[in-house]
């Protein structure tokens, strides 16, 4: 369990680098895509709701010291996040949820938590239109992660990786 | 017990677990200001930069072509307006010598590159390659040849975190270049606004906005953007004016850090005069 924790771990090193300086490329006005998520869904998915929690706590805390963000924001998003794709994780099941579109499905699930859990520990105006952030900040990216998700999840292995 | 302490735990564990690391982010959350955290941050972000920065190059190369067309005729525009501005300079220091003004220009430039982003809608923020072995300081703003792009927040040997105007921690003292009416400018998780302006302010759509003499963060005026109209104008006394900013942060990759912060000295003399009334 711990050396699949250091792969999966080794596995979010280079996709934080893609992340932080290759997705800024393909943002649709300021909709960015979260390669992260769709990487921690697929291992929640892959290896159990527990491993799926705790590896988002981590994916979440080295995320939040390399960007600046505010520290544990991320943290907290990406730990529920990684709880809810969990939930798809029954061992007979794996092909079924690693499918085009279910996987697209669990995806926006999960990224729709993690989106509007980090959104509100960033602390944005409350007399903003709640709606209107909402959709801006956990509908339009989660929309745009899962769109991603299909695409990866094509050439991704449908057993456990590493 | 341990019977009971055991079943409770098979049957709940995945519920456990979540509530202890939900726990600890939250612990850390308030722990952000910590000197130490800020250490922790400083080293983790600088080593990471390092690899980024390779990668940044490399994804770069592409774009770089196009900006240097770019930059020679912003270069061309600059020679004529320099021209211009010479004549001016000239005759603004015979104007100082007469009125006896202190010159407050000329703040030395440090260009650097923006070597990752983090664009969540809230909280953006950008790594530059350049740290405090390139005298970058916190507080230092973070400029193009189009105006602000945002303030540097924590600075590691070679590598700097800018907060962008697309920050929702980031305020700003702003005017307008127009009617030099001040307000403070923040990100608001949607759109640029300065909030609180009384409704009897002259801003009009259209008017250029910089940054102002009271800001602690930007002494000078720097150009920050465009008002846009106001907004939530229905109710209350003050209205909040929406800004478009001339740096498009999205597409930003080389920035200059202007070498200052702000004054201990107007720093000393303003809290003298608030504890005095204390």
């Amino acid at each position: 369990m711990k050396t699949s924790y250091f792969f999966s771990i080794l596995l979010f090193i280079p996709v934080l680098i893609i992340q932080t300086t290759v997705v800024p490329l393909i943002s649709i006005g300021q909709v960015i895509p979260d390669l992260i998520l769709i990487l921690l869904v697929y291992y929640s998915i892959t290896e159990g709701q527990i491993y799926g929690t705790v590896l988002g706590f981590f994916y979440g805390l080295i995320f939040d010291l390399v960007t600046g963000s505010l520290l544990g924001s991320a943290m907290i998003s990406k730990t529920v996040g990684g709880f809810v794709a969990g939930y798809f994780s029954s061992e007979n099941k794996i092909d079924i949820y690693l499918m085009f579109f279910n996987f697209g499905m669990i995806v926006f699930l999960s990224a729709l938590v993690d989106q509007i859990i980090y959104s509100f520990f960033s602390a944005f105006d409350i007399s903003s239109n709640i709606l209107m952030i909402f959709f801006q900040n956990a509908f339009l990216p989660a929309f745009y992660t899962a769109l991603l998700g299909m695409i990866i999840i094509i050439f991704a292995p449908k057993k456990r990786i590493l | 017990m341990l019977r009971f302490l055991n079943s409770f735990w098979y049957n709940f564990k995945e519920y456990i677990i979540l509530t202890v690391l939900v726990i600890i982010s939250l612990f850390v959350i308030s722990q952000n200001h910590s000197p130490a955290v800020q250490k922790v941050r400083a080293i983790a972000f600088g080593s990471f930069a390092t690899v980024t920065s390779v990668v940044s190059d490399i994804v770069n190369v592409k774009s770089l072509r196009k900006e240097n067309e770019q930059l020679r005729e912003t270069n061309a525009k600059l020679m004529l307006q320099l021209s211009k501005l010479r004549e001016a300079a000239l005759l603004n220091d015979e104007l100082k010598e007469m009125l006896a003004l202190k010159d407050t220009s000329g703040f030395p430039l440090v260009s650097a590159s923006v070597v990752s982003k983090s664009f969540s809608r809230v909280q953006g923020t950008i790594t530059l390659n350049v740290g405090s072995s390139d005298s970058v300081k916190v507080g230092m703003p973070v400029i193009t040849d189009k105006g602000l792009v945002g303030i540097i927040y924590s600075v590691s040997g070679n590598y700097s975190i800018a907060r962008t105007l697309q920050n929702v921690d980031l305020k700003i003292t702003v005017k307008d270049e127009r009617t030099r009416e001040n307000g403070l400018m923040k990100w608001n998780g949607e759109r640029l606004v300065i909030v609180n302006v009384p409704k009897t302010y002259q801003i009009k759509k259209g008017d250029r906005i910089v940054t102002s003499e009271l800001s602690s963060l930007v002494p000078f005026p720097i150009p920050v953007g465009i008002a846009a109209g106001s907004i939530n104008v229905e109710t209350g006394i003050f209205n909040e004016i929406q800004v478009i900013p001339f740096v498009d942060f999205s597409k930003v990759e080389n920035v200059f850090v202007l070498k200052t912060v702000a004054s201990k000295e107007i720093d000393e003399l303003e809290l003298n005069f608030l504890k005095k009334f204390q």
